[in-house]
């Protein structure tokens, strides 16, 4: 069997984000593997180590993605291939060219990301499914395989569902589904000699993005801070703060 | 032409629809053409005959294969319904099956994929909109070719008012063997609470620093009190004490109501997703260097053990007074 996740490379959700020229700069920003993509290469080391096979790791986007594919790599997956684009381009251009690449490495089960913490997308993952022909299955919980298919719980709009899918098939993540593992030392060095495949998005007849982002603003609210002191007086400063509550914000 | 996807409940209408609707209504005056409705589902004939109200013309899709969800049928059945009306944009509900089905749609159609935008708008043959992203916290402005599909971000948008009576029209589609590849074995509902998280003018979340399940006893008495809902960290759902249905932030849900209280929630930046379009911000933590603080208008460096016991009092004498 072989197993699949799709990564991306997305600025650490702790670190300053700065806007220049109506755009974000990401320009000294601490660069991470998305988290909600840990989930889908944990997923696929764990299917390598219950069912064997292989666990391949793929990207789409720039050069410095590759930091992110060795942690995927460090984690236990086997090997990379990466498409390399500078500059923006939409998740569904993204997706069909990736599906090119996954078409030719033909997996069993392919995971990814619920929701990207850079474009706040969920495309990605059902996207590649239907270039591919294959189903998609968007928040997952649960997953095992089971009978040459798979049997999987995932969120819905509200509530949650059980389904059996054939494969192959794309899978998003939800937390829940697993605890990703941290890269240990050896397999930081070892990543380092894995094999990463890069190739260029204009060979597999990705250009442009049928989608173009104009401007960027930060859109953080002015909070008006007021901070009372309880840990003194809990019960005066509780009073305080439902007064404030009652007579300034009167929301209450 | 604009094809609307409305979302019902199996006899009615959603919200989501009437704000697609509106949606709709906006680009085809940019675009020219009408406006015409998909609804698929069980329950569909009767909601297309409330449906009809509100656009020139109802698809309907049903029948047995069409009982149960899936991404890849909504996906067919709304590519048929666009091909159908030979829309140049579909507008669909941004909910989490919505932005599922509709990035297959996308492929599908060749389309641009405008997702859970805030507005949307049509200009020079291309379609504008608004969204946030960088977990909430930057808004962008996306121009997206011609066909396209735009998701709408719920709660965004004016509901429409009917106008005039659309024709019915019911579509057959054919499943293929892509749509047969999902069998839904069993449905889980939600454990809901009394007042809907997502509708709830205020919400009450509970963070780790609440300690254990039992005290959580003491942020539902606080949230009953106000007529709020309770929400949860990440962290709480993880530690077993609250279901996930109650998750706020970016992989549960998204809350925008007129008060928000964090109660020994640290704020890490996932959660804030959730919450920081919230009009008035409260927090309580014993930590004064907690990210929480940074996003909070009235707060308390505190025990919440102690401090919470306190809020509950004097909101019952605020109450009574």
């Amino acid at each position: 069997m072989k197993y699949i996740a799709i990564i991306r490379q997305v600025p650490d959700g702790e670190s300053k984000i700065r806007v220049e020229d109506g755009k974000v700069s990401l320009e000294g920003t601490t660069m991470i593997l998305d988290q909600m993509d840990e989930y889908a290469v944990e997923e696929i080391i764990r299917l390598k180590e219950e069912h064997d096979g292989e666990a391949v790791v793929v990207a789409f986007g720039p050069e410095r993605t590759e930091e992110a594919m060795r942690t995927a790599l460090a984690m236990g997956a086997d090997r990379g291939v990466l498409v390399t684009a500078e500059g923006y381009v939409d998740p569904v251009t993204q997706a069909v060219a990736l599906a090119k690449v996954i078409a030719e490495e033909a997996p069993d089960v392919v995971f990814t990301g619920g929701q990207q913490a850079d474009w706040d997308s969920q495309a990605l993952g059902p996207a590649v499914a239907e270039a591919l022909g294959w189903p998609s299955i968007t928040w997952t919980t649960a997953f095992e395989l089971e009978d040459g298919k798979a049997k999987a719980t995932h969120d819905l709009d509200e509530g949650a569902e059980v389904v059996r899918v054939e494969l192959p098939a794309v899978f998003t993540t939800q937390q829940g589904l697993n605890e990703p593992r941290y890269p240990t030392l050896p397999g930081i060095m070892k990543a380092k000699k894995k094999e990463i495949k890069k190739l260029a998005a204009a060979e597999l007849g990705a250009s442009g993005s049928k989608v173009e982002i104009i401007e960027q603003q930060i859109m953080e609210l002015e909070r008006k801070q007021k901070i009372i002191d309880g840990s003194k007086e809990p019960a005066a400063a509780a009073a305080e703060l439902i007064k404030l509550l009652h007579e300034e914000a009167k929301v209450l | 032409m604009i094809l609307v996807v409305l979302d019902h409940d199996g006899s009615k209408l959603r919200k989501s629809a009437l704000e697609g609707v509106t949606r709709g209504r906006k680009l085809a005056e940019a675009l020219g053409g009408e406006v015409a409705g998909l609804v698929v589902g069980p329950g569909a004939e009767a909601v297309a005959e409330e449906a009809k109200n509100f656009v020139n013309k109802v698809y309907v899709v049903s029948g047995p294969d069409w009982e149960t969800y899936t991404a890849e049928k909504w996906a067919k059945a709304a590519q048929a319904a666009a091909e159908a009306a030979g829309a140049k944009v579909v507008v669909a509900p941004a909910s989490r099956t919505g932005r599922s089905w509709t990035a297959r749609l996308a492929v599908k159609l060749d389309a641009a994929l405008l997702e859970d935008t805030l507005e949307s708008w049509a200009e020079e043959g291309k379609v504008f909109a608004t969204k946030y992203s960088f977990l909430n916290r930057v808004l962008e402005k996306q121009a997206g070719t011609l066909p396209a599909v735009v998701s709408v971000k719920p709660n965004t948008t004016p509901l429409a008012e009917p106008a005039g009576a659309g024709a019915v029209e019911p579509l057959s589609v054919e499943l293929g063997e892509l749509e047969k590849k999902v069998e839904v074995i069993k449905k889980i509902t939600e454990s809901g609470g009394k007042v809907s998280l997502t509708e709830a003018e205020v919400v009450v979340t509970g963070g780790r620093g609440m300690g254990s399940a039992e005290a959580f006893g003491m942020v539902e008495e606080f949230a009953d009190l106000l007529g709020g809902a309770v929400g949860a960290t990440r962290a709480v759902i993880d530690a077993g004490w609250r279901p996930y249905s109650e998750q706020i932030g970016q992989t549960g849900k998204t809350v925008q109501p007129t008060i928000y209280f964090a109660l020994a929630v640290s704020g890490a930046v996932q959660h804030q997703a959730g919450m920081n379009k919230s009009k008035v911000v409260v927090a309580v933590n014993k930590d004064p260097d907690a990210p929480i603080f940074k996003e909070t208008d009235y707060g308390i460096v505190g025990d919440v053990h102690q401090v919470l016991p306190a809020m509950i009092e004097e909101v019952k004498k605020v109450k009574n007074s």
